[in-house]
């Protein structure tokens, strides 16, 4: 139970974080996901499902929040979830959050999370989707990374200290 | 079944759950309004639109008893709203060549419709749908869209009887337009005959008769028909002139009545003085 509620109480936070601070981040239009990067880190900390069930509750959380396009956040981040939760390794958890793995991960995560975003989301809007679909993705997945190198700098030091135990 | 179904469940619940999110996603989404879920709605229209037309000749045994039910109802319904539509424009070109004629006479009308006929009998008649209450009287002429019908011998409120040109008891004056011959228009039970033409006036085949200024009972100058033949009798001093009528009783259904009464002061004249019987 204690679990849940902090996971809640980080999304919340996130959330929070995404809608206030992340804006000025902005680059050339482009924002990172925070809240994606949480939904990877469960994926690799507590396996496939919950990644897939967090991965729908915190879309539908943002889709709640920036009342855009409901339930679009909510599908692309489930299969985010799903996605990232394939490569969780009960025995290696720590070291792939530790690690360049990680990064994949997310990339590979954010990629396939951001392709389907757009490709719905540009839908009747952008004559070329394909071309600005595959650009928009690769630019928000790059910076999802970049932001998701300074968790993984904490899990590595985390990891070492344990290991240095 | 049901305990292996949830086996199956069991083994891929990650894509059970997968799915089941999907699901309510794309439902939370398609209960929306965007310009992107309307696009989107188009292409799905669309491709469901070529995947249905190229599976299209796959019958559908189900529903093609209803389907049938379905046509041969509405094609009960076709063809009786084609049968209107054709009666409709019958009546259309019958009225247009009506209104024509309405119009080439001097005298008034009263439009009526036949609403009865015998025309097989020695006395025949036709029944008009308009009496007393429309202006009609008796021995009032009538008129169709090929000339003289004949002239109501009965009226009351709401129905007249015409006396129709093929009818024993029918006589009117007539000439033929071409030569001015006079006759008298007769029906013998068989044949409309111009009567009283002397042999040696020109008459022809062809020739049109029209109704006579002599006549105390019809306007002058109505058509009545054409000479269909003219033959010489044996021993008598005029010929006889077979008038086909310019109307088609068999087909006549809508006509008009001239609000036209013979003179009354020439009749009173013309009457002849009452002799004195001997004893």
């Amino acid at each position: 139970m204690e679990h849940y509620t902090r996971s809640a109480l980080a999304v919340l936070a996130l959330l929070l974080l995404q809608t206030t601070f992340v804006p000025f981040l902005s680059i050339g239009g482009f924002l990172p996901d925070p809240l994606l990067l949480w939904v990877v880190y469960v994926a690799i900390r507590r396996g496939q499902m919950e990644a897939t069930i967090t991965g729908f509750l915190v879309g539908l959380l943002q889709d709640a929040v920036s009342m855009q396009f409901f339930g679009l956040s909510a599908l692309t981040k489930t299969i985010a979830g799903f996605v990232a939760g394939y490569f969780f390794n009960d025995n290696n958890t720590e070291q792939t959050l530790g690690s360049y793995r990680f990064l994949t991960i997310l990339f590979l995560s954010s990629f396939v999370h951001n392709i389907v975003y757009y490709g719905i989301f540009l839908q009747g809007i952008q004559d070329s989707v394909f071309s600005t679909m595959i650009g928009f993705s690769l630019a928000t997945s790059l910076y999802t990374v970049v932001v998701g190198v300074f968790p993984m700098f904490t899990f590595v030091r985390k990891y070492r200290f344990s290991q240095s135990l | 079944m049901f305990k292996r179904i949830y086996n199956l469940a069991l083994v891929f619940k990650e894509y059970a759950v997968l799915s089941v999110l999907l699901v309510v996603s794309l439902i939370l989404m398609a209960l929306g309004d965007n310009a992107q879920l309307r696009h989107v709605r188009g292409v799905a229209t669309v491709a469901f639109g070529v995947v249905q037309e190229q599976l299209s000749f796959i019958p559908r045994y189900f529903g093609l008893r209803g389907e049938n039910d379905i046509l041969r109802r509405m094609n009960v319904d076709l063809a009786d709203e084609a049968s209107q539509l054709r009666e409709a424009r019958q009546e259309n070109d019958r009225l247009k060549k009506l209104i024509g004629l309405r119009e080439s006479y001097r005298y008034p009308v009263i439009a009526g419709k036949v609403i009865s006929k015998n025309l097989t009998l020695l006395r025949n008649t036709i029944t008009l749908n308009v009496g007393k209450f429309n202006g009609v009287l008796p021995h009032m002429p009538v008129v169709g869209d090929g000339g003289l019908v004949g002239i109501v011998s009965s009226v009351n409120d709401h129905y007249s009887v015409v006396r129709i040109l093929l009818n024993t008891d029918f006589r009117a004056s007539a000439k033929l337009e071409r030569s001015r011959v006079d006759g008298i228009l007769a029906w013998d039970g068989n044949n409309l005959i111009l009567g009283n033409v002397a042999k040696t006036l020109d008459v022809m085949a062809g020739d049109t008769v029209i109704t006579s200024d002599y006549s105390s009972t019809y306007p002058p100058n109505i058509r009545v028909g054409v000479v269909q033949e003219v033959s010489e009798q044996q021993g008598s001093l005029f010929k006889a002139v077979y008038v086909s009528p310019g109307v088609n009783f068999v087909r006549l259904e809508e006509v008009f009545v001239l609000l036209y009464l013979p003179d009354s002061e020439r009749l009173d004249l013309e009457q002849p003085a009452p002799q004195k019987t001997r004893r």
